[in-house]
């Protein structure tokens, strides 16, 4: 009786693996079918690289270049931290990902400075602030700027 | 051009894995399970090893030679392998499971197991064409790196002084190597070869989960794993990320199989140890965790050699183990004090705050807590910030595991055990030094739990299966657990030994099966009832005559 039960028991517990991992698997799949279909062309990634791509000829290929953005600098890291914001973060990332071995920092403080503004202008006076002027704007926010000798 | 040279890349560390599990690996079984364990754990371990020979050349200045060296490489690990077998290196194959021929049962199992599979690589190349840079920590992290080490030439130092604390630094480079290794191969970047070894590295697991349990226990058993493995729709998703916790994951893996192997190779006893130690310094060649991995493995070798076989075995094993580890170890050694800025963790640890914060309860409660909800949802994926630690079970979860475990019975060899208890202690001892880091951590503690504490799980998740599997039993096989009919006893008895003695079959281990005090326990119904069988003189005689054996003709109660 016992060994009766324990066969099925057995049995019982395969089923209700197959079905369990097939549901799952299956509805993973048709997730992924349904995110297909809707896919765009290119991933924001390869987008952002595009986009990033276009200052390499005015830059050196290694050294370092500065890097501001729609928020303070010292923000960057900080909405990240507290799950606020995490875009700010991943397109400096993503600015540094594109240039290397280039290293871009988290600063205006440099000869050369990026800006990277998908999310909007900077605060008013910051870039007068800080004594960044325009080289080059590129579009869609991303602007070269060189640093002002005398701030 | 390209292309072919990528493959070249891939074929030198399948090639150069594979000859290393020949070398250390007594030769399981012939079978394509057998060749396909090999196959699977030879080319995760032959990423690895690859990824330290690069590293050793960027140090030297030679990675331009590095497919030169790579083949040199292949070649002394080959002529190793033609002299040992020249020498007979196979000694006493491991005992594993006897392959079954396909019942009905079986092969429904591995038609659904192919449809899963098919499913699972479907949804991989789905979610890679959606990302193909894969997620966050890829180009945060490791892709990065590897960008960072293949495009600065001679310069690849200075980047680790550059002060770009965000992108981890201090994290070890076997992921970022093997994508700089295949890109010198290739003479230029490609975004698919990062992509390519996560591809690897995910359905490696899945193989070497589906071969080692099938040498191990049965057919079933490493199906039925598998699609547990499958059906965590955060593994597809963490593999697809190209994070270095799948890859981590899979030498977590190897390590405790390696394990397992060494327990039932009695007669060669360190080549499995060896390469568990190569996976596990291979671990902490991936992520810093695997130091703790290595420590714990190592501590839990020792332990089990001293308790099971005392000194001399303690200092064989223990330094069979090492053996496996140090070379790697070496490697980390040197990245971690002569390249590598200190770690984040470590860099902002001090007495003071860690005493306030080991005597805080409120800090225990609350890991406690994410523990216990992350533990029933991580197979569901990254957890929604916004949402914070909530349950979140889905279809496959550590309850399925629990749910299958109690339908199907604990039935474990016994040969088994003390692995069991092994791998059970490293597996239990790694979530307790996750738990001391989470208290510990400098690190606002809800964000460094929110952002690593599904992974950590997720590094363990092939494992669990793995041990859960090996003590479970499976359906048609319900009263074969273990599937120990490699130990069976012949039919017909070997010749007496002495007086009213019958001698006993002996197992492939060469252990006499009266030490097995549980014997019966891993026996099948058909052994049980030849047993009882065998048990009634008068039919045990009748049945000896007819097999033409009289050699205990004597005993009492025979037939005159």
């Amino acid at each position: 009786m016992g060994a009766f039960f324990s066969k099925y028991r057995a049995r019982a517990g395969g089923l209700l693996v197959i079905c369990l991992t097939g549901y799952a698997v299956l509805g993973l799949l048709w997730q992924n079918i349904r995110i297909y279909g809707g896919l765009p062309e290119k991933d924001p990634v390869t987008i952002h690289e595009e986009r990033i791509r276009q200052l390499k000829p005015l830059l050196r290929a290694s050294g370092e270049v500065g890097y501001v953005t729609t928020v303070e600098n010292d923000r960057i890291f900080g909405f990240e931290k507290s799950f606020t914001n995490v875009e700010y973060l991943a397109q400096y990332a993503l600015t540094q990902y594109t240039l290397a071995p280039l290293i871009v920092r988290n600063s205006p403080q440099f000869p050369l400075v990026i800006g990277n503004f998908l999310d909007g202008p900077p605060a008013p006076g910051f870039l007068e602030k800080n004594g960044l002027i325009e080289l080059r704007d590129f579009g869609d926010g991303l602007i070269l700027y060189r640093k002002d000798r005398k701030r | 051009m390209t292309t072919l040279s990528f493959i070249a890349s891939l074929l030198l560390f399948l090639v150069i894995g594979y000859l290393l599990s020949i070398v250390f690996l007594p030769q399981p079984k012939s079978g394509a399970s057998a060749f396909a364990f090999r196959l699977s754990a030879g080319a995760g371990l032959g990423i690895g090893v690859t990824s330290c020979i690069a590293f050793i050349c960027l140090l030297a200045g030679l990675t331009r030679y590095l497919p030169a060296i790579d083949v040199a490489v292949c070649l002394v690990l080959g002529l190793i392998c033609l002299a040992l077998s020249r020498r007979g290196l196979a000694g006493k194959p491991p005992s594993l499971s006897q392959t079954r021929p396909f019942s009905g049962l079986l092969v429904v199992l591995a038609a659904l197991f192919s449809i899963e599979l098919i499913a699972t690589i479907l949804s991989f190349a789905v979610a890679f064409l959606k990302e193909p840079h894969g997620r966050w920590d890829a180009w945060l992290i490791w892709n990065m790196h590897a960008r960072f080490l293949f495009r600065s030439g001679e310069a690849w130092r200075s980047v680790f002084a550059g002060g770009m604390e965000w992108s981890h630094w201090d994290y070890p480079l076997l992921l970022p190597l093997s994508a700089v290794r295949s890109w010198t191969y290739m003479g230029g970047e490609s975004n698919t070869v990062p992509a390519v070894f996560a591809f690897l590295f995910t359905f490696l697991i899945i193989a070497l989960l589906l071969f080692s349990l099938s040498l191990l226990r049965s057919r079933t058993h490493g199906l039925l794993a598998t699609m547990i493995l499958m059906g965590t729709p955060f593994f597809v998703s963490l593999g697809v990320s190209q994070f270095a916790d799948i890859p981590f994951a899979f030498f977590v893996l190897a390590t405790l199989i390696m394990l397992f192997f060494q327990g039932r190779s009695p007669e060669n006893r360190t080549g499995s140890l060896i390469l568990a130690g190569t996976a596990a310094g291979l671990c902490a060649w991936t992520k810093n965790e695997g130091l703790l991995f290595v420590l714990i493995a190592a501590v839990s070798v020792a332990g089990a050699a001293a308790v099971d076989g005392g000194g001399r075995q303690f200092v064989r094993r223990t330094g069979g183990f090492l053996a496996g580890a140090l070379p790697v170890l070496l490697i980390v050694l040197y990245f971690k004090t002569r390249i590598s800025p200190a770690n984040d963790l470590v860099a902002g640890f001090s007495l003071a705050a860690a005493s306030i914060k080991m005597l805080d309860p409120a800090r225990y409660i609350e890991i406690a807590k994410a523990f216990f909800f992350t533990g029933i949802s991580f197979t569901q994926g990254l957890i929604d910030v916004r949402v914070g630690m909530h349950f979140n079970p889905g279809a496959v979860n550590i309850l399925l595991l629990a749910g299958y475990l109690l339908l199907a019975g604990v039935k474990t060899d016994p040969r088994d055990r003390i692995c069991l208890f092994q791998t059970g202690a490293v597996l239990l001892l790694m979530l307790a030094g996750y738990f001391s880091v989470y208290v510990l951590t400098p690190l606002d503690l809800t964000y460094h739990l929110f952002t690593s504490l599904n992974r950590l799980f997720l590094q363990m998740w092939p494992s669990v299966i793995f041990v859960v599997f090996m003590i479970a039993g499976a359906p048609g096989e319900e009263s074969a657990p273990g599937d120990g009919r490699d130990a069976l006893p012949p039919l017909k008895p070997k010749a007496a030994k002495g007086k009213n003695k019958a001698s006993l079959p002996e197992e492939s281990s060469g252990r006499p099966l009266r030490d097995i005090p549980d014997r019966e326990w891993t026996m099948s119904h058909e052994v049980r009832e030849r047993n009882e069988y065998n048990k009634n003189p008068v039919r045990r005689h009748a049945r000896l005559q007819r097999e033409g054996d009289h050699s205990d003709d004597h005993r009492e109660g025979a037939p005159a």
